[in-house]
């Protein structure tokens, strides 16, 4: 049995912690549309690992798919993020992380928000509903004690009528004219993470092209960062490139951490719009 | 000077003998390299002494089965995702929980 290291455990932890923020943040408004990058039926998966000068160990599979939901009143997209750790560190530190978030098909604009998710034993469940005509937010929190209770905390938060949740935020920027935006251009949005919106920005670096498993693709790179906080700094560490095409696929994600870097790859992308 | 760098060799091969048996165990490689420098100093340096070898050979000895168990590992350990069970049934759970909670919000577009 491993004895589990608990920098190591923080690491991983923060480390998953950077997975979803970085694979979630990105440019708001370089021009906003319709939908016209998302298809209804999407599934892109990703291999997240940590390399240490080139050593590269490959920590958890990272999947982003959506899917069509019907409700009494109408059509909405289910847009889901799933982490599952691989096998070898299951008995380790064992992560298995869902996120979700429903949007309107047209305009991805979110409706629900739900996260649960579990990482080495620790659970919690965060959920909004965003109601747009009073702009605030009905916020669930629920977390798991040690002795196997649970606590809930409901909260109604005051929300900007541009904020949006971590999920649909990803699946917004790559339904953004990036085309049109200068190397140089940033912008700043608003995200709501754990009852706390953050201002987060983006800024279009330029474009390269890279050999992914998907092929070589000419991307738009772009470096993330979130005011008032330590974890994505804003000094161009941490960087996420999208397809210059019409899907906008996330292909690959770098960011810092205190020792080495954390990777997010793609591995498959199907059901693709174009 | 010797006995730092054996003890320096000692302390990297016991640390490439831990990150080999975790899944970690790709780093193991800098440690073990280093623990082999290490090693391969101190037996240059006790070169024509008397003393006794006993601790270079142990140190050469973890090193050996740290490098050996992360090339094994390396080469035929597969990387597949574990028992997704539980998290495909909270999905299918989940779904069905956020229909009800949708159908009391007003949607818009």
């Amino acid at each position: 049995m491993y004895v589990p290291n608990t920098s190591l455990l923080f690491n991983l932890s923060s480390f998953m912690k950077y997975i979803f923020l970085l694979s979630f943040l990105c440019i708001t408004s370089f021009i906003s549309a319709q939908n016209t990058a998302i298809g209804s039926n999407e599934q892109l998966t990703f291999s997240a690992s940590y390399n240490m000068s080139g050593l590269l160990t490959e920590l958890a599979e990272v999947k982003m798919e959506t899917s069509e939901v019907k409700t009494a009143k109408s059509t909405l997209l289910r847009l889901k993020c799933t982490a599952a750790t691989y096998s070898k560190w299951d008995n380790f530190f064992k992560i298995r992380d869902l996120y979700e978030s429903y949007v309107s098909p047209k305009y991805l604009t979110p409706y629900l928000y739900k996260r649960d998710i579990n990482e080495g034993g620790y659970e919690k469940f965060m959920q909004y509903k965003f109601k747009r005509k009073t702009s605030n937010a009905e916020s669930i929190k629920r977390k798991k004690r040690r002795d196997g209770t649970t606590w809930e905390e409901k909260k109604t938060l005051k929300i900007n009528s541009d904020t949006r949740d971590i999920i649909s935020t990803m699946y917004h920027i790559r339904n953004l004219d990036i085309a049109k935006a200068n190397p140089g251009d940033s912008q700043t949005f608003k995200v709501l993470f754990d009852n706390t919106e953050f201002s987060v920005n983006v800024k279009f670096l330029k474009k390269e092209t890279l050999a992914t498993q998907i092929g070589s693709k000419e991307c738009y790179k772009l470096a993330i960062s979130v005011n008032n906080s330590a974890i994505l700094k804003g000094n161009n560490d941490n960087l996420l490139w999208l397809t210059a095409d019409a899907n906008k696929i996330p292909v690959y994600a770098k960011f810092k951490i205190p020792v080495g870097n954390g990777e997010l790859k793609i591995k498959s992308a199907t059901g693709l719009k174009h | 000077m010797k006995k730092v760098v054996i003890l320096l060799a000692f302390i990297s091969a016991i640390v490439a003998v831990i990150l080999a048996v975790t899944p970690l165990s790709k780093l193991a490689y800098i440690p073990g390299i280093c623990s082999l420098i290490f090693g391969i100093l101190g037996l240059y340096l006790s070169k024509g002494e008397k003393s006794s070898k006993r601790t270079l050979q142990l140190v050469f000895l973890m090193t050996i089965i740290a490098l050996g168990l992360t090339t094994y590992k390396a080469i035929f350990n597969t990387v597949e995702v574990g028992d997704t069970q539980e998290l495909q049934d909270k999905e299918a759970e989940s779904e069905e929980a956020a229909i009800d909670e949708l159908n009391d919000l007003d949607i818009e577009d």
